[in-house]
């Protein structure tokens, strides 16, 4: 059965329809062709599809699309304005976070909700932000510079 | 900082194509999109070793929106394999693991293709399941591969089944020396199969082109291997098929199509396309990767050591039983090095160790991060610390005790040129503050070295095309998974060619258009891909000099490249622009393309005249156990490792804590779970556990320098060697920490408290 | 596979009624579209987050009544939950990562029914209610007779949970929610162990003990001999191993990918200790003696 989904992508009002059981990321990926949220576990366990979603990180892979009705989401590729990086997707860029780069979106996500909240984030405040986040590559050890890295950038300490 | 010799090499600038991915942009093989693509899917056993009785694909081709249904009668009756070639890409007559491939749809939609499957019928005769590898050895085993002869090289009068490879390292006159020994320490080690669980699941897409050309789209390591794959899979003629490589979400080996017989995906796409007359894609989910895709092995050894009362190694006797799975895959190299790498990486004058390696009815062992490596140092170095308890040694002197020098030589390598291992020794344990640090109860220290042999393996070629403008698109034959496409190569040519790194542009690998390469793995990527598009820019550079030298009125000798303007050395007014000579070049032979390769040939024989310089590596940490439920929290952690000349030093530092983080999650959380029917119980990242952020200690790194590798600037490779010692480091310290020895991986809570109790300490 | 999103809870009623165990109700998702990917499509899936008032926390005279369509998260920040019912609390901060507790309900958590679902033991030593519509009325039922095996509640395919009301403990009370996980919070629990100590006036015995196991037993359960052993007496070192291990009697573990039972049982002893070592001290301000 399908249904129409109304909602506000990175500040744009995007309708369209999809089938009742559509994933949010399947409707972001597949029916928006928005590739930026990445597929990975589809069980709610790894966070590479991590978006904003009225304001808080969610797994857009266990929500439902039809649910996006009248959300306010924000994906990876609204986070830069225009050709400006956010300044956590530069510190992931500059401390070399991103190795193959495919956990780096649902990281920035949960990194930005974070720092949205505190530019002073302890070890247990990212370790709640991105325990959901899950790297094969790095190891996390750049992953948490560049949170520091951008924690200070934005409160001006760097 | 760059060290004064050079401009860039040694720093880390900021990856090539990390703004995409910080971004967003759909770079990757999950990404694409082809027009008009239909959705492919794999039917796979429901038995771990049955024959195939009968597949009726009547229903499933009759459903609506179902474009093709294939099973091994569709393809040509032709196996792939490395070793043995034992593998149908959609199994014929037998399964021999519960991912094995039975049939494949294209369809519409992902749910139709879903609903295709179920609607193919496959009828079973079901065969006794082969779970252990040792018990499938035994020579009443049921046999697993009827028409696969056992290896040649087996000795006299063994009597095994189900064995597809046998390595034997002989030194000396173990057994003589063993019986000379002062000590015996005799112990037997376990590791199990985990997954490289790289997060971008695998794809293939395909689509015949109107000149009816194959066109295959694969995030494979290896799309080289790829290529010859499709073609001989499906009776095409090599050059009729094009493999185009994505970019990659992580490999880590176990995206290595081509290279093992591992999970041919590729030929299952293209044969869909074939028949559908439309572009088929094939996503797998992750949950369908752990029980089909290749593997790290899970490996038996037995390992026993004679020693001398003052602590000099005198004999080695081992035996390694390694895991194949369903197929030989990678299984008999990785059982090969893991045979090697049990004779320790010490002095070891007398050594007997064979090797063998088995099938069983499981997921089949790929190229994964250091094959075989990672399994023999767990025994290997947390035997290390059992015989350094009976010595009443300190651990790390009684490694440095055995330690090589240059012009020894050690198991599988026949002389140093230099040794670092001692180096590293020292340094491990300064910054672990080894002897010093105060542990508290519960606690514990423990260090484990490494090391790993990378330069056995295939050359491969790169060209260098100076563009008009003056900046420079490389092509060489490896792709990007966070490795060196987009780290060392943009450096080394900016360094030769005196231009700015980001002026350099890597290619993505086209088999129309690239060198040849056996593809990014085995931490050969600086070696092979760096030395060549060293070479190249060199040759590039050469012919740009050539010709700016007539204008310039001046000798090619007296010439460098500097802000992009060629100019003589010591009359920087005399110059023309790098762009300018590009250009000109179109007037007299086109463009200027240097062309570089690695001599693998050339390698050997230095490495012969001189010895080789291993990438040594010690790891140390202190670890706290819970003795009432077993939980071991890493404390602090650290890596020292010699890789030669770091290139990109981040991207080394990562690779570096990468790796030492696979190796800790094998350690404490991973491992593939069956029941006595071969069936995967965690399949999905629900109870597949890799290691998340909170149970990560910072994992500090220290690179060695001085020792120069066969690499360009004489750098090694550093993408494998940090996976090796990890869970002997882990099980050192809980030894410490405890006084009680776990012999089997992982070193899980469940594993440790039974341990703890086993001993009567919980 | 039909779609509703009822806007009343008659209408939700309505639908269960006409769709028996053809319908599956989904709130978070955070299960439920795993088993829809994964599984099986249902029938019917009836998304029940349009309907009003069954969402929020309230304090209703001596205890909190909680909607059915709370989020973890809203659990986890809330500060009167956090004071007043600690040992919820403390699941709250363990339940996956906070990208699932943004999204999943606790009604959901306590619908799905899973052995080891993290709010289930502390709602049994919390001695809450679940409070169940139907279409011909509504009833409150104690989570102890709630549960009746793994995905089984006594709400059968026709009911649907609105509210859970918990009554403070009394004065004194500390209670903690043990996890055994190998990872931490991401983990599905391998052991729970939820435990509440109400001291006597004098701090010198255990007046009341609760004990809630999870993952050990196909529903989770409170351990009542373990319970009669400690009550009315100080808690000293012996008796707390002598509890331990009779709590691990009380659990009826089974061997799976994640542990074996006999793993399950040690835990159950380890986890029950130190939770009576914890809330005794933190009742009591002492050591447990020895």
């Amino acid at each position: 059965m399908s249904v129409t989904i109304h909602t506000t992508i990175n500040g744009n009002a995007v309708s369209a329809s999809a089938e009742a059981s559509t994933s949010l990321l399947e409707f972001l990926r597949d029916t928006l062709e928005m590739k930026g949220s990445k597929l990975c576990c589809n069980t709610g366990e790894c966070g590479a599809c991590t978006v904003i979603y009225n304001g808080k990180p969610i797994n857009t892979c266990v929500t439902m699309a039809a649910d996006a009705n009248g959300a306010e989401i924000t994906t990876i590729e609204g986070l830069a304005d225009g050709e400006t990086l956010h300044p956590v997707q530069q510190a992931f860029i500059d401390t070399g976070a991103v190795q193959c780069g495919y956990c780096t979106p649902g990281f920035i996500m949960s990194v930005k909700s974070l720092l949205d909240r505190t530019t002073k984030p302890t070890a247990e405040d990212i370790e709640e932000a991105v325990s959901g986040n899950i790297c094969r590559c790095t190891g996390y050890n750049k992953i948490v510079d560049a949170i520091h890295l951008a924690a200070a950038r934005i409160a001006g300490r760097a | 900082m760059a060290k004064a010799e050079f401009k860039v090499i040694g720093t880390s600038p900021a990856r090539m194509g990390g703004v995409e991915r910080v971004i967003g942009k759909g770079v990757y093989g999950i990404d694409l999109m082809l027009k008009d693509q239909l959705h492919g899917a794999i039917l796979r056993s429901q038995y771990a070793h049955a024959k195939i009785v009968s597949i009726d694909t009547s229903e499933a081709k009759a459903l609506p929106g179902v474009h093709a249904v294939v099973t091994a009668a569709d393809a040509p009756d032709v196996r792939y394999g490395r070793s043995y070639i034992d593998r149908y890409i959609l199994a014929r007559h037998k399964v021999r693991f519960m991912g094995d491939p039975v049939a494949a749809v294209a369809a519409d939609t992902p749910a139709i293709a879903k609903q295709a499957l179920k609607k193919i019928k496959v009828v079973y005769e079901p065969l006794p399941v082969l779970i252990d590898q040792e018990d499938a050895m035994r020579p009443d085993a049921p046999t697993l591969h009827d028409d696969m002869p056992l290896p040649k090289n087996l000795p006299e009068g063994v009597k095994v089944k189900n064995v597809c490879g046998f390595a034997t390292v002989r030194v000396g006159d173990a057994e003589k020396a063993m019986a000379e020994a002062d000590i015996v320490v005799d112990e037997v080690y376990e590791t199990k199969m985990i997954h490289p669980q790289y997060l971008e699941p695998r794809i293939a897409a395909a689509q015949v082109e109107p000149n009816g050309r194959l066109t295959v789209w694969a995030n494979a390591q290896a799309p080289f291997p790829v290529r010859q794959e499709v073609a001989k899979m499906l009776g095409l003629p090599l050059n009729n098929v094009r493999v185009i490589s994505a970019e990659l979400g992580g490999g880590f080996g176990g995206k290595g199509s081509g290279i093992t017989s591992g999970a041919a995906v590729e030929p299952i796409c293209a044969l869909l396309a074939i028949k559908a007359k439309r572009p088929v894609m094939i996503v797998l989910d992750k949950a369908e990767e752990t029980i089909s895709t290749t593997i790290r092995s899970g490996a038996k050894m037995y390992i026993k050591t004679g020693v001398k009362k003052d602590g000099a190694i005198v004999a080695r006797i081992g035996k390694v039983i390694y895991d194949a799975g369903g197929y030989s895959g990678f299984g008999v190299q990785a059982g090969g090095r893991c045979t090697n790498m049990l004779g320790g990486w010490y002095l070891m004058p007398n050594c007997h160790i064979d090797g063998y390696t088995v099938y069983t009815n499981k997921q089949v062992c790929g190229p994964v991060r250091g094959p075989g490596g990672p399994q023999a140092a767990f025994a290997v170095e947390s035997h290390m610390d059992s015989i350094a308890a009976r010595l009443g040694m300190d651990p790390a002197e009684f490694r440095l005790k055995n330690i090589p020098k240059a012009g020894d030589k050690i198991v599988g390598v026949p002389k140093l040129r230099d040794v670092s291992l001692g180096e590293t020794i020292r340094i491990a344990k300064e910054k672990i503050g080894w002897g010093n640090v105060k542990l508290e109860k519960n606690q514990g220290i423990g260090m484990a070295t490494g090391s790993w042999i990378e330069s056995a393996g295939p050359g491969g070629g790169a060209t260098i095309k100076i563009n008009e403008d003056g900046s420079v698109t490389v092509h060489i034959g490896k792709i990007d998974m966070g490795t060196i496409p987009g780290f060392g190569i943009p450096l080394i040519v900016a360094e030769e060619l005196g231009i700015p790194v980001s002026d350099v542009t890597v290619a993505n690998v086209d088999t129309d258009a690239s060198p040849w390469d056996a593809g990014t793995v085995g931490s050969r990527g600086i070696l092979v891909s760096g030395t060549a598009s060293r070479l190249a820019a060199i040759d590039a550079r050469n012919q740009l000099f050539k010709m700016a030298a007539r204008q310039l009125e001046a000798s090619p000798e007296d010439l460098e490249i500097v802000d992009r303007q060629i100019r003589v050395r010591g009359t920087p007014s005399k110059s023309v622009s790098l762009a300018t000579v590009a250009t000109n070049a179109h007037t007299v032979i086109g463009e200027v393309i240097g062309r570089g390769y690695c001599d693998n040939l050339q390698l050997m024989a230095e490495e012969k005249a001189h010895g080789s310089s291993q990438p040594f590596t010690a790891h140390a940490c202190i670890v706290e156990v819970s003795p009432d439920t077993g939980n071991v929290k890493i404390l602090k952690y650290v890596a020292v490792h010699d890789i030669g000349q770091p290139i990109h030093k981040a991207a080394v530092e990562g690779q570096i804590e990468g790796a030492t983080a696979m190796s800790i999650g094998q350690a404490l959380c991973e491992q593939v779970v069956f029941d006595k029917d071969g069936r995967t119980m965690n399949p999905s990242f629900v109870d597949y556990l890799m290691p998340t952020i909170n149970m990560m200690p910072r994992i500090e790194t220290t690179l060695v320098e001085g020792y120069p590798g066969a690499g360009p600037y004489g750098a090694k490779g550093a993408g494998e060697i940090a996976c090796v010692p990890p869970m002997a480091c882990i099980a050192n310290a809980i030894f410490n920490a405890t006084g009680v020895r776990i012999k089997t991986l992982p070193l899980s809570p469940e594993n440790v408290l039974r341990g703890l109790k086993e001993a009567g300490k919980a | 596979m039909e779609y509703f999103e009822p806007k009343t809870l008659s209408d939700a009623l309505a639908l269960l009624a006409q769709h028996g165990a053809e319908a599956k109700l989904i709130a978070g998702g955070t299960d439920v579209m795993v088993d829809i990917k994964f599984k099986e499509e249902p029938g019917s899936l009836v998304n029940i987050k349009k309907i009003p008032g069954l969402s929020g926390i309230k304090e209703n005279g001596g205890g909190l009544s909680i909607g059915a369509l709370t989020t973890i998260r809203e659990l986890e920040t809330n500060a009167i939950l956090r004071d007043k019912l600690p040992v919820l609390w403390e699941a709250a901060h363990q339940f996956a990562s906070l990208q699932v507790r943004n999204t999943a309900t606790i009604g959901g958590n306590i619908g799905r029914a899973s052995p080891s679902g993290e709010t289930l033991a502390p709602l049994l030593v919390l001695d809450a209610k679940a409070k169940i519509a139907f279409t011909d009325g509504e009833k409150t039922e104690p989570f102890s007779s709630f549960f009746q095996g793994p995905g089984k509640t006594s709400m059968g395919t026709k009911g649907l949970l609105t509210a859970i009301e918990i009554p403070y403990p009394a004065a004194g009370s500390k209670g903690v929610y043990l996890k055994h996980a190998v990872r931490g919070a991401m983990d599905i629990a391998m052991v729970g162990v939820a435990v509440m100590l109400t001291p006597d006036s004098g701090k010198n015995q255990v007046q009341d003990v609760r004990i809630g196991l999870g993952a050990v037993a196909p529903t989770p359960l409170r351990a009542p001999k373990t319970e009669a052993l400690l009550r009315g007496k100080p808690l000293t070192a012996a008796l707390i191993k002598q509890a331990g291990a009779l709590a691990a009697s009380e659990s009826s573990p089974i061997s799976d990918q994640r542990s074996s039972a006999e793993n399950r049982r040690w835990i159950v002893e380890a986890l029950t200790r130190r939770g009576l070592e914890q809330t005794w001290k933190a009742a009591t301000g002492k050591e447990v003696a020895s």
